[in-house]
């Protein structure tokens, strides 16, 4: 909620879960945010100094006025027109952006390029400064003065002096010198000759650089040019039609509501609208300009040098990738679909990456369920290249493999396959999907397998796309770069928790971020599902609190998982959303919490030790099967798998404090339903937390992510017909005490929660093998139905629950 | 804010814990309440001798009273008790007893005998007259005339609006501590009287070094609605005037009839006595009424004179008089608890800062957060979650109004924000206290029936177990219970 | 013969009495206050621990509340 001053204590206490280990196959999901505990000397590699300038110190003598805030009033003069203006920018690096400003649309393209949105609920927006967000900044082609020219004209103030300083001292070096690789050749290239004239005069670089005939290294020797390509407008080959228009419909519906407010015809600054329109030029068309660019070529053996040593000396080169003039990699033929219809952010977000006629690398931020995989996809199909897609399960892997199924042209011959469970013969395929692990564990792999990793290592990829890029460890992220040579890369995920720095050096590794996307703008659009969130209260049972309070610690967790009236709630919610026609996932990290509830109630579960047949089985039965409307699964499905057909979402334990699980489970149910503007609320996002328990606190933590996003949390104290369900579980006394009971004599084992592979205490093989019950066998068909429009029997437009607070 | 708890945590005398009994709050009396719990008969009697305070008591009577006295003001001999009752149905006991009650408790009417032994009801010949006259004229003519001049620059109602809102400014500005100094535009010293109602009314005290601060009434007073801010503080003021010399009940006389007065009229005040020009004086410091001049005899009554009274009473006004008595809304509340308010001023900074943790201050923006800190501050301050979130309902800006969700429900606040401030309250009162006494080991089940049933008739008990015969009483019901024990078990 | 004793009726929901009963038994106010138990949502306890007590309780209801400093639960 506040401005972000918690990371230190967050860490502290998260260190635990936050070992790895490799595994075959599901890939150690970190799901723990704030996590840092890989601290070693190698980790501040590949991260230049300036990104550990911090614009926040900036304030740290400033006085506080008799309310405890700090008072930047003398930094900042009004001007005489800020009504007009959007934004106040203060000089710890915080922007605050009025939504309703009739320049809004034009103040967030510029904010989301240069800063990282901090909170966006519906009135005023936070975006804060940082080394990164400027890097990125600078690299899809803003300049110095044009960040400093804008954000004076967008701003009611004037802009505090340190926060000028900070913003020419962290992008004056940065995003001056790409590396392009061009006719299969090497080249730094630079629109300002007087840097690449400071890098020659490094020892280093100079050893690097390559000359082909005499005469070239004479004088500067720079081989000039102009940048060619033209922008591209059309990703694939098939022709987005009329892209701009959604987009500005989108924008001209929040500018109305904008207006309305104002009084009247509101004077929009000119100053304004005009370098907008500039800004908006260079952005997009930079090389319509004819940027004039210098360049030198270098040794391609040396290029891994090279970019170590400009990181050193505050230069990161921005990898761009010519994909159109590699005549080196042949191309791959594969294109999207005609059905395949981008939406305006996923257009937005692909034209950051491809602005220039070149792939730039970086990480493209979208809520689970806006598209993620068709932007990858679609981003494949551009370049035409050789494609590795790396994910970080056995079941994602099939789930992107249906993705380019789906979207593009590409058939079995050409996607591969590389887990240990698949069998597909990878060499000389177009499309690689494999998962982090199976390419970055040491164990020894299978013949077939080592062939395979030889036959990858050995490819010059043209992209690589790494999904869910925020859970892999950066150490692994490290290993993957060692062993895989692609010209650009592409990582896609939900959350980039920001202050979590270890996260925002894969930022360098990988590239800037290239584009975030507004949840709550997507939601009003109808591209994500609305969804109600609510921490329903469950009242600790006078017995189960009682232990709770005397028991020693790793069983209070389960006392208040196991909390009679939160099974009661679960029940009860269930069998509510089952008679609605909804379809309900049900998680809990507890696997004895999971066992019980799924066992109890005779719904099936999936947690580790579930085989990945089984697996598919159950959620295809979940998707197609019309009795199978309820299935409980552990953490394994937090990322691991998509459930399109969800709409309902019930927690009922859950990691700790953990913000991105929170984030990651809410993806679960994100993916917009038909219909989904005609109701006010189309998904369903349930806590259940025993009252008086420190799962009231986890809870609250877990949520802040979200709400900054703009999502609210229904607090519902009492749920609204649970006193007359007659036919809930454990209502008597006798049926809570033999609950007690079990739960009482049940292992330390049973108390914690599941353990991934690679997390400490991981034990293979599990703890037992899985039950099924529940209606398996009629299994009806339709493997490759990927389109079943599940329909609903009764869809009541507002939920009953949420009309009354406490009854 | 009135104490509307069950007396059974009210009256118990000797605090033993703030927690038992809270701390004391700010008190908001309507006029009723003020004429029956301050004032003695006789008093009333005094006041009675002026049409407007008659007028003014009658107004605000249940509409039962009301029938009552208008059936019987021109009979000139007592009116039998039961034929008073036989006016009403049945049905209506309750209220209609209500309304005898009160009567009674504003000394309008008494219990009488008449021949024959008849209990009957009189009006105080006193009000009888007044009301008479009030509704029929005669008697001395009203010292507010209107037999003036026509002026030739005349005031407007918004004129007199804003005028009236930025005097009344200034005493709020004077209690959060910006009067006087760093010059913003309201900020003006205000007098040693007015000084000397808000320490009177315990708005605000002097503290240890001679300044004088603001407490925790003033705190709870600032976050009124200025009709009821006004009105608060005019109580306070009538309770110090005779001090200063001034007649109250011809104060109060004229407080009602500048409430009956024409908005946007000027009303002269010659012939006033001299008590009656320093009362004036004061009223146009406070903003209810504009003189141009201190000598002059010429003077507006202002909105807030006019809507001096109770709620219900005041004037219609219209939505766009509202607006301009209101300050514009100005706080923005998000989903996230965040809370940005547009201003600069001292006051509504320092209000906010009542139950907000303030994080940055812009030139015109404040930037804070509703934190559980924050509010249970405010709440261990006596401020009510209703009062913060009316405050914020009150001054919310417009776009907060049009939010899809704040169209459909009343309130232009984030549902989750309310809620989450209603809990935050609602987590400080899982618990109450009564102080008591436990009676148990009971010899006998018919020994505890009795003296259960003993404590219940007198109001007493308040909890209580057949099975294992025990029972709480109230403390101060103890000595009561256990004389009936004593007797009881002779 | 009837027993009386003076003291302070507390009312709430059987979670936090069950919390109430737990201090007492573990003497984590220092003693015993606790009079009598009257029933589920009813104790009579010593006029004198009400707002050690009182603090007790805000301690928790801290705990459980966000952002706190997170103990091991």
């Amino acid at each position: 909620m506040g401005p972000p001053k918690k990371s230190k204590k967050d860490r502290s206490g998260s260190d635990k879960f936050a070992k790895k280990r490799r595994a075959e196959d599901d890939a150690y999901t970190q799901l723990v945010d704030d996590n840092d505990s890989m601290d070693n000397a190698s980790e501040s590699d590949g991260v230049p100094g300036a990104a550990s300038k911090n614009a926040e110190t900036n304030d740290e003598n400033i006085n506080t006025d008799e309310y405890g805030a700090k008072d930047y009033r003398a930094q900042m003069q009004l001007r005489p027109d800020h009504g007009n203006r959007p934004l106040w920018v203060a000089p710890n690096g915080h922007v605050f952006l009025e939504s309703f400003s009739p320049v809004y649309k034009h103040a967030h393209d510029f904010l989301i390029a240069i800063s990282e949105p901090v909170c966006r609920p519906e009135h005023i927006h936070e975006y804060k400064l940082t080394a990164y967000s400027l890097y990125a900044a600078v690299s899809v082609g803003l300049q110095t003065h044009d960040i400093v020219e804008y954000l004076k004209r967008l701003s009611k103030t004037s802009i505090p002096e340190g926060i000028l300083e900070f913003i020419r001292l962290c992008t004056l070096s940065y995003g001056k010198v790409k590396l392009v690789l061009k006719h299969n050749k090497y080249f730094i290239e630079s629109p300002h000759p007087e840097v690449l004239q400071k890098l020659l005069k490094d020892p280093v670089i100079q050893k690097c650089r390559l000359i082909r005939s005499e005469g070239e290294g004479e004088g500067d020797g720079f081989i000039q040019g102009t940048m060619d390509g033209k922008a591209i407008t059309q990703f694939g080959t098939k022709l987005p039609p009329a892209s701009d228009k959604p987009e500005d419909a989108g924008a001209s519906t929040s500018s109305a509501a904008g207006a309305a407010t104002a009084e009247g015809a509101v004077a929009i600054p000119d100053d304004i609208t005009d370098f907008y329109e500039k800004i908006d030029k260079e952005e997009e068309d930079e090389d319509e300009a004819n940027l004039k660019t210098v360049s030198f070529e270098v040794a391609q053996e040396k290029i891994e040098v090279i970019q170590k040593r400009c990181i050193e000396i505050e230069h990161p080169l921005l990898a761009e990738y010519d994909f159109r003039n590699d005549t080196n990699n042949p191309d791959i033929n594969i294109d999207l679909k005609p059905a395949a219809v981008l939406r305006p952010y996923q257009e937005k977000s692909l034209r950051k990456m491809f602005g220039n006629g070149r792939a730039r690398s970086g990480v493209i931020v979208l809520p689970c369920g806006a598209g993620k995989s068709l932007v990858g996809v679609t981003a494949c199909c551009t370049v035409r290249k050789r494609a590795l897609v790396l994910c970080n399960s056995g079941v994602s892997v099939e789930q992107w493999k249906q993705q380019f199924k789906m979207w593009s042209t590409a058939d079995d011959s050409m996607i591969c396959r590389f887990t240990s469970e698949a069998k597909d013969k990878p060499m000389g395929c177009g499309i690689l999907v494999t998962t982090y692990s199976m390419i970055t564990h040491t164990q020894k792999r299978s013949w077939e397998a080592e062939q395979t990793m030889r036959w990858l290592q050995e490819q010059e990829w043209g992209i690589m796309v790494l999904d869910e890029v925020h859970t892999i460890p950066a150490k692994m992220f490290r290993r993957v770069l060692t062993i895989v040579q692609s010209h650009c890369k592409l990582g896609l995920t939900a959350t980039l928790l920001r202050e979590d720095d270890k996260i925002a050096d894969l930022n360098f590794l990988i590239g800037p971020k290239l584009y975030e996307a507004n949840w709550l703008e997507l939601q009003k659009k109808g591209f994500i599902a609305r969804v109600q969130c609510a921490e329903v209260w469950c009242p600790m049972s006078p017995e189960f609190y009682r232990e709770y309070l005397t028991t020693k610690t790793s069983k209070k967790m389960l006392l208040y998982v196991m909390n009679p009236s939160k099974f009661r709630s679960c029940q009860f919610l269930i069998k509510y959303h089952e008679q609605r026609g909804d379809k309900t996932i049900v998680f809990s990290d507890n696997v004895f919490a999971l066992k019980h509830y799924a066992i109890k109630m005779n719904k099936p579960f999936i947690y580790g030790p579930t085989s990945q047949n089984e697996r598919i089985q159950i959620l295809q039965n979940f998707k197609f099967n019309s009795k199978v409307n309820t299935i409980f699964v552990s953490k394994v499905a937090d990322t691991s798998f998509d459930l399109p057909e969800a709409n309902v979402l019930i927690q009922i334990s859950s990691h700790g404090g953990s913000r991105r699980q929170e984030a990651q489970r809410l993806g679960r149910i994100l993916r917009a339903k038909k219909g989904a503007i005609a109701e006010e609320y189309n998904a369903f996002f349930y806590t259940l937390v025993s009252q008086d328990t420190m799962e009231m606190s986890y809870s609250r933590k877990r949520q802040r992510f979200l709400v900054n996003q703009g999502y609210s949390y229904k607090v519902i104290t009492h749920l609204k017909g649970m006193d007359t369900e007659a036919d809930l579980m454990y209502g008597t006394q006798e049926e809570q005490g033999q609950l007690l009971q079990l739960v009482l004599s049940a292992s330390d084992l049973d108390c914690e929660d599941e353990k991934m592979p690679g997390e400490p205490g991981y034990r293979p093989g599990g703890s037992g093998t899985t039950r099924r019950p529940g209606a398996l066998s009629s299994m009806s068909g339709g493997d490759d139905a990927i389109y079943y429009e599940h329909r609903r029997k009764n869809v009541g437009s507002v939920h009953p629950l949420f009309k009354k607070f406490r009854g | 804010m009135a104490d509307t708890k069950s007396g059974r945590y009210a009256s118990s005398s000797a605090a033993i814990s703030p927690l038992v009994q809270g701390p004391e709050n700010l008190e908001c009396k309507n006029f009723q309440e003020y004429l029956r719990t301050r004032q003695t008969p006789e008093t009333l009697e005094k006041f009675y001798h002026y049409p407007p305070i008659c007028l003014a008591v009658f107004r605000e009577l249940p509409e039962i009273a009301r029938q009552f006295v208008i059936r019987i003001l021109f009979i000139d001999q007592p009116v039998p008790q039961a034929v008073v009752s036989s006016w009403g149905a049945q049905k209506f006991a309750k209220e209609q007893a209500e309304a005898t009650s009160c009567l009674s408790a504003l000394n309008v009417w008494r219990v009488t005998a008449i021949p024959g032994g008849l209990a009957a009801w009189e009006l105080s010949p006193t009000f009888k007259k007044s009301v008479r006259q009030a509704l029929m004229g005669g008697g001395k003519p009203w010292p507010m005339t209107n037999t003036l001049d026509k002026d030739s620059k005349p005031r407007d109602i918004p004129f007199l609006d804003s005028y009236a809102m930025s005097r009344w400014r200034c005493v709020l500005h004077y209690m959060v501590g910006t009067g006087g100094r760093n010059g913003g535009s309201d900020a003006e010293a205000i007098s040693p009287d007015a000084v000397r109602i808000l320490l009177h009314a315990n708005l605000m005290k002097r503290d240890e070094r001679g300044g004088i601060s603001i407490t925790r009434q003033g705190f709870q007073f600032l976050l009124l609605d200025t009709r009821a801010q006004v009105w608060h503080f005019m109580l306070q003021y009538l309770e110090t005037c005779e001090e200063r010399g001034i007649s109250l009940p011809e104060c109060l006389s004229m407080l009602f009839q500048l409430s009956f007065a024409t908005l946007g009229r000027d009303y002269s005040s010659e012939g006033m006595s001299n008590q009656m020009l320093t009362f004036l004086q004061h009223l146009r410091e406070f903003g209810l009424v504009y003189q141009r001049k201190r000598k002059e005899c010429r003077f507006y009554p202002t909105r807030l004179a006019l809507n001096v009274t109770n709620k219900d009473a005041a004037t219609a006004t219209t939505a766009a008089d509202e607006e301009r008595m209101q300050e514009r809304g100005y706080i923005v509340v998000e989903t996230n608890y965040r809370v940005y308010a547009y201003t600069d001023s001292q006051l509504q900074v320092a209000v906010l800062g009542l139950f907000t943790e303030l994080l940055y201050r812009f030139p015109n923006l404040v930037v804070g957060v509703l934190t559980r800190d924050a509010v249970r501050q405010a709440l261990r301050g006596g401020i009510t979650a209703e009062q913060i979130v009316s405050y914020l309902e009150q001054y919310a800006h417009p776009n907060m109004k049009l939010v899809e969700s704040a169209i459909q429900s009343k309130s232009c606040l984030p549902p989750t924000v309310v809620d989450q401030i209603k809990l935050w309250e609602m987590e400080r009162n899982r618990f109450t206290y009564t102080e008591g006494v436990v009676y148990n080991q009971f010899l006998s089940q018919n020994d505890f029936v009795t003296l259960r049933d003993y404590a219940q008739s007198i109001n007493m008990l308040v909890w209580q177990n057949e099975r294992t015969r025990t029972m709480v009483v109230q403390k101060n019901g103890h000595d009561d219970v256990k004389r009936y024990w004593k007797k009881y078990s002779k | 013969m009837v027993n009386v004793m003076k003291g302070v009726l507390v009312e709430c929901d059987p979670a936090m009495k069950q919390f109430l009963l737990h201090l007492d038994e573990k003497l984590a106010l220092g003693r015993k206050f606790i009079i009598q138990d009257l029933d589920e949502n009813h104790l009579f306890i010593s006029t004198d621990i009400v707002e050690v007590l009182q603090a007790r309780v805000d301690d928790l209801m801290d705990r459980i509340s966000f952002p706190l400093h997170e103990k091991d639960a």
